[in-house]
């Protein structure tokens, strides 16, 4: 339905964008991300006309979107601005029926027809029992509801929405998205988001701003990758895949604070996603980290590189060989203290807690099972189970969560600040 | 939307009622009962007195008419309908009318100063067919201080016109005749016209930007509302000088009794700044000798605003 092709715009002498290019139509939620100044809003003023492309065609229904007549060109797409200042008194019901002018015009007079629309779209944005208050006397949450639903009223084809929850609560973002996502089944939205997890949820295509152009377009999980968020934004952050939804969920690595940094190495065993949490832990309260043996298809492989951990890797779905177990005894030298975490032992992995018994390591942590957690985890014929035994016996501290092993890990190898 | 009406219809009654009462009032007492045989009671009621209650009147409509319009375009209840360099543009014509051509044509010079003063304004401020509010407010204010120096320059050379010139600048109605009131018509067809866009302009008062997004065409809507309203203030201004006040107050006033929609808003102004004006031209001819209307219209109307802008900063 609105189809960009190759559009270039200006601000003044300033380009904000170049060679953008893409379509979008009935049925679909699209996502536009990027960082603050990527041309998120500019690109949103462009398919509303409000900025005209310096190059490039965007068509509206296979029409070029200048040849719409104003009234024509409201009635195909409808705005909800990140803010709006009300000015006079209107009450609630009144801006609402300023949505129907494109279907009524300068002279016409409204319908009942008109009326029940209206109706219709404050009881989807659940602004009812605000019908008669002021626009000047109601909160910025229930405002931007306000604006939402004078754009419902237009009954667009298109809905362009500029981040349309900044001013709302968690609970009214959600619920205001979800009736987003619900329109689009029926008529296009195009929303800019800030929150990448809501554009990863809700969104079925995103499309990633930076430096001027198209950095990524596709579904969310092809969109947000550890690399072109780093690139984008210039943060690190660690992608997981929502167990219910199947949608990416980004999380933030906290940096570590200068007067936390430590010297001295720990090194995590892990596997299986059970280490990811801890590796952040650990990295944020700057301890020097390394991690392994791990499979490359593992979960707590890609957290440990967007971490910036050195890894001992192996194929996937492979036993560990010779060469990553002498590495990994290696590493067990040199590290101060080595965490254990839960997860589960088979013959692919036994390696790691021979070689770990074999060190005579310092210190060693067992980050333990919960109490009732009663799930197999020792397919090794009970050798992993009387390892760990030997290994508490032998001094090793059971911790019951992560931020009791990273603390133990602290206490192990001295909290004093880094002097070099 | 009944008791909409219902005002509208009170304020129509207000304002038929304040012409009556107001044109019997006066220095000179008239007789009602020997009206018939008292010629020149007769003269001083129709010749004198009606023409300049029904002018104040015009005038009235006007410059409230206009100020709801600029004060909707602005989106500001601050603005007046002088905000683009119309008052000083038409003290200037009307000065220059004095001071070269020995009064003759004031009111055309006035009404062509105001209409030219709004043009510059407006041409100086487009930008590639646009026209921002902001750029045109700022440009108003310029070309009203340019106006206004060369208006002081022209007073200072004036010599003995300098009175003439300073009664007209304070505006008023003592030198009214049919004539006036002929021209003062044109206001009520021009002010009609500005109904017709009071839709567009509800929509425009939430901002430009979304008056963009509901379809409204807001360069035709800002072009058709500055020259209704410059001609409307033009003509008000050729009349009676620029009166202050009215076009600042009565949109404000209205904006409490009706609330802002501008179709109710137009109209309900128009009977209040109506009635306003010739019960203020009344009590300036009637209290002691003649003091000019713009000196009653700004005594009580300036303090009144600083009591609206105080309510509205409690708020």
């Amino acid at each position: 339905m609105i189809d960009l092709r190759d559009v270039d715009l200006d601000y003044g002498a300033h380009t904000v964008l170049k060679d953008v290019s893409f379509q979008s139509g009935r049925g679909e939620f699209l996502g536009i991300i990027g960082p603050n100044g990527s041309g998120k809003t500019t690109l949103l003023k462009a398919i509303s006309r409000i900025v005209t492309p310096s190059n490039g065609t965007i068509l509206l229904d296979q029409r070029e979107l200048a040849d719409f007549a104003p009234l024509e060109l409201s009635r195909e797409i409808a705005v909800v601005p990140q803010a709006s200042d009300p000015g006079f008194d209107f009450s609630v019901r009144d801006v609402v029926r300023m949505g129907r002018y494109p279907h009524i015009g300068r002279f016409g007079s409204e319908r009942d027809e008109d009326r029940d629309i209206c109706c219709k779209v404050m009881e989807i944005t659940g602004i009812n029992a605000l019908t008669d208050r002021s626009v000047r006397a109601i909160s910025g949450g229930e405002l931007q509801r306000v604006i939402i639903a004078r754009a419902l009223a237009q009954e667009p084809n298109l809905l362009l929405l500029d981040e349309p929850t900044a001013h709302l609560d968690l609970g009214q973002q959600m619920v205001i998205l979800q009736t987003m996502k619900n329109l689009s089944r029926e008529i296009a939205v195009i929303g800019v988001f800030h929150d990448l997890n809501y554009a990863a949820h809700y969104c079925d295509r995103l499309i990633l701003l930076h430096d001027h152009r198209i950095l990524a377009m596709g579904d969310p999980a092809g969109v947000l990758t550890e690399d072109s968020i780093r690139t984008a934004f210039g943060i690190d952050v660690i992608i997981r895949s929502n167990p219910f939804t199947g949608r990416p969920s980004i999380s933030p690595v906290y940096k570590p604070e200068g007067r936390n940094r430590t010297c001295g190495k720990v090194h995590v065993i892990c596997g299986g996603g059970e280490g990811s949490d801890l590796l952040q832990a650990l990295h944020a309260e700057g301890c020097e980290v390394t991690a392994g043996i791990l499979a490359v298809n593992d979960s707590d492989y890609r957290a440990a590189k967007a971490l910036g951990i050195p890894c001992i890797v192996e194929p996937p779905f492979s036993p560990v060989t010779d060469r990553s177990l002498g590495e990994l005894t290696l590493a067990l030298e040199d590290a101060r203290a080595v965490i254990l975490t839960r997860g589960l032992w088979g013959a692919g992995n036994i390696g790691n807690l021979r070689v770990l018994e074999s060190a005579n390591i310092r210190k060693v942590i067992i980050l333990d099972r919960q109490a009732g957690e009663q799930d197999e985890w020792d397919y090794t014929g009970g050798e992993a189970e009387a390892i760990l035994e030997r290994l508490a016996a032998g001094g090793a501290i059971r911790v019951k969560d992560i931020r009791s092993a990273a603390a133990a890990a602290r206490n192990t190898i001295g909290g004093e600040p880094c002097t070099d | 939307m009944q008791k909409r009406e219902y005002i509208l219809f009170l304020l129509l009654l207000a304002a038929v009622v304040s012409i009556l009462v107001c044109t019997v009032i006066g220095p000179a007492g008239i007789p009602f009962l020997g009206l018939a045989e008292d010629e020149s009671a007769s003269i001083i009621l129709f010749s004198v007195r009606l023409p300049r209650v029904i002018a104040a009147m015009l005038v009235g409509f006007g410059l409230a008419a206009a100020g709801v319009v600029m004060q909707g375009l602005f989106r500001n209840s601050m603005a007046d309908p002088y905000l683009l360099g119309t008052s000083s543009g038409g003290a200037l014509g009307a000065a220059v009318a004095i001071v070269f051509l020995g009064g003759a044509f004031h009111w055309v010079l006035a009404f062509v100063g105001c209409f030219a003063a709004t043009f510059l304004v407006y041409g100086i401020s487009r930008r590639g067919g646009r026209i921002p509010v902001e750029q045109l407010l700022l440009t108003g204010i310029a070309v009203s201080m340019f106006l206004s120096a060369i208006l002081s320059f022209l007073m200072y050379t004036a010599g003995k016109s300098l009175h003439q010139i300073f009664l007209w600048l304070m505006g008023g109605f003592w030198n009214i005749s049919w004539n006036d009131v002929w021209i003062g018509l044109f206001i009520v067809p021009a002010s009609l016209a500005l109904l017709l866009f009071s839709r567009e302009l509800n929509i425009f008062s939430l901002g430009e930007e979304d008056a963009l997004h509901l379809g409204v065409d807001i360069e035709f809507l800002k072009k058709g509302l500055l020259l209704a309203s410059s001609f409307i203030t033009g003509i008000a201004v050729a009349i009676a000088g620029s009166i202050g006040f009215i076009g600042l107050i009565t949109p404000h006033l209205m904006r409490l009794v009706v609330g802002p929609d501008h179709r109710i808003l137009i109209p309900a102004s128009m009977m209040a700044g109506g009635i306003l004006l010739v019960l203020s031209d009344t009590l300036a001819r009637t209290a002691g000798n003649e003091v000019p209307v713009g000196v009653v219209t700004a005594f009580f109307g300036a303090p009144f605003f600083i009591f609206l802008l105080k309510r509205r900063y409690m708020e």
